[in-house]
């Protein structure tokens, strides 16, 4: 973006000194285990709504699906309908109340925590815990490219050195200070989001004439959809593509069922559920985290389809035309560097990099906690936990650097909702399960997360062209790049795995059922 | 509504703003419950 570098880095060492002061707040307060993983059980519910929001919505959240509503248009907004009806409301009243009930009656202090000790089960613990620690880095490394590619096209520095400072900067807060810091940091960030996302919003319908005349614009452009995405299904900005075509499908399959569903069994936002005192902060975190939602991923993606509009009324062309090198992700920063006044520019420069900065220290917070708790608890001399969960988060955090370095730049929107299918498949029917029976079945879990795992696995490797042809397993293996046509190849891994991964717990719940009552027939005869 | 002649956009966004204000009612309503539950170890 061209804006003054000097005032930036100005804000931004103001910002960072910010950020390190909460770090040191956080660190003054973490006193043990307890501290360190679910800040010590008793965090505001308004930074809890901040950290929850400010974990949930990244860089990628913002830019990358920003890009995506500019070219697939508004109903984008459907997502928006899921981030706050489940990723909010359902989330914390349904899963956030008996997460939190539980967590603190077990003691539980990480997810993989939480399901072993609901299931009474090591198994679970590991299971989860390797799940995490397998796929979490995938996740991580695309909010560190996002991030350092941010930074390099901002200051002008070489992206490795970019990439390094940032996983640096974040890290050492985490390591240091562990949840409390990164709650804190978290809600600075959160507040920050909240300021530049309303002024985006304010100053875009300023731009475009008012909220009527930017909304009947954009809808008057339909005839202007480029022919490749018409004859994919799209109708127009202001409308939804034609039901069942290639691009309603990416749409509602992989975007707004995909990444809408999958954050709801993400481990580093249900943590956030145990670090409350009681059921009246996560009734007040509600209030905050609801509009917070709305202002990020509703603003973005209304945000991102009205660029179509001032490009075309400014240069002639959609927004489309208008990224650089057709890379969708640059579409809204050109749209704020071409638009906006300078200090805006600063602000949401701002808003970005404490988006990529939350999302991040929460990412290697759940990633080291799992590694050296979960998978390593049996490990080491008592008492020495937490020295043994800071270098495991170390270990996670270079594992992740090298990630960054080796995968494409372009892997970032794909890797977050490979990441949020993945989560989903896997842990949502088992943790639901886990916190709604009183006597959860050990057997139903383990086939539910094996099964959710597995189908995801395969629909991802063998089935979804836009991840098999990439991973090239299919085409090794069977000389095609999918083993299925379409449609089946444009239905999001999601939509075939999570329904597996429930009919699974089904079957498990079935089938343990019938072994209580063999036993029960059985003690029955023998007595 | 609002510009926009999609139903199936506007009653998104319709949506959208109908779960926020549920959430800022939620909120509101039970602003002051859930410690009670706590006492009683439920």
């Amino acid at each position: 973006m061209a804006v003054d570098t000097g005032l930036f880095v100005a804000v931004t060492l103001v910002y960072l000194a910010a950020t390190i002061v909460l770090g040191y707040l956080g660190y003054r307060q973490t006193k043990g285990d307890d501290d360190y993983m679910v800040a010590g059980r008793k965090v505001n519910p308004v930074v809890l709504a901040l950290s929850y929001g400010a974990t949930f919505i990244s860089t990628s959240a913002i830019v990358g699906f920003g890009g995506v509503a500019a070219q697939l248009g508004m109903g984008m907004i459907w997502l928006t309908v899921l981030n706050i009806g489940l990723g909010i409301f359902i989330a914390f009243v349904v899963f956030g109340k008996k997460t939190r009930s539980i967590g603190s009656k077990l003691q539980a202090v990480t997810f993989p925590d939480l399901m072993g000790k609901c299931y009474q089960s090591s198994f679970m613990r590991y299971a989860a815990g390797l799940v995490i620690v397998v796929s979490m880095p995938l996740y991580t490394a695309a909010i560190l490219i996002g991030g350092a590619q941010f930074i390099t096209s901002t200051l002008q520095i070489p992206y490795a050195t970019a990439l390094i400072a940032f996983a640096a900067v974040v890290a050492l807060y985490v390591v240091v200070g562990g949840l409390i810091a990164v709650m804190y940091t978290d809600a600075l960030q959160g507040g920050i989001m909240l300021v530049g996302m309303t002024v985006l919003l304010a100053l875009t319908y300023v731009q475009l004439g008012g909220v009527i005349e930017a909304h009947t614009a954009l809808a008057a452009m339909s005839d202007l959809v480029p022919e490749a995405l018409a004859a994919g299904g799209m109708t127009g900005w202001a409308s939804m593509p034609a039901l069942g075509s290639p691009i309603w499908l990416t749409l509602v399959t992989t975007l707004v069922l995909g990444v809408g569903i999958g954050v709801l069994a993400q481990p580093q936002l249900v943590v956030r559920f145990m670090t409350v005192k009681d059921t009246r902060s996560l009734n007040r975190a509600v209030l905050v985290g609801g509009p917070f939602i709305l202002m990020m991923t509703g603003v973005a993606f209304t945000v991102g389809a009205l660029t179509n509009v001032y490009f075309y009324r400014t240069d002639g062309v959609i927004a489309l035309a208008a990224a650089t090198g057709g890379n969708i992700d640059t579409i809204i920063p050109n749209f704020i560097n071409a638009s906006m006044p300078d200090l805006f520019i600063v602000i949401f420069m701002l808003t970005l990099l404490a988006a990529a900065m939350s999302t991040l220290s929460s990412l290697l917070h759940a990633m080291g906690t799992s590694l050296g708790f979960d998978m390593m608890r049996h490990t080491g001399s008592r008492g020495a936990s937490m020295k043994r969960i800071q270098a495991a988060t170390v270990v996670m955090i270079v594992v992740s650097v090298v990630l960054a370095f080796i995968l494409p730049g372009s892997i970032i929107a794909r890797a977050t909702a490979m990441f949020m299918g993945l989560c989903a498949s896997a842990f949502l029917p088992a943790y639901a399960h886990a916190v709604y029976s009183s006597r959860p079945s050990l057997l139903a879990a383990k086939l539910s997360l094996v099964a959710g795992a597995a189908a995801w696995f395969v629909w991802t490797a063998f089935v979804h062209i836009k991840e098999s042809e990439a991973l090239g397993l299919s085409n090794l293996l069977f000389g095609v790049p999918a083993v299925l046509s379409a449609p089946w190849q444009d239905v999001d891994p999601l939509v075939v795995a999570l329904p597996l991964s429930i009919a699974a717990l089904a079957v498990g719940l079935v089938l343990d059922r019938h072994r209580v009552h063999a036993d029960q027939d059985e003690s029955a005869g023998a007595a | 509504m609002f510009g926009i002649s999609d139903p199936s956009i506007w009653i998104g966004y319709l949506l959208a703003l109908g779960f926020t204000l549920a959430c800022l009612v939620y909120g509101l309503v039970n602003w002051n419950n859930g410690v009670e539950d706590e006492r009683n170890g439920s």
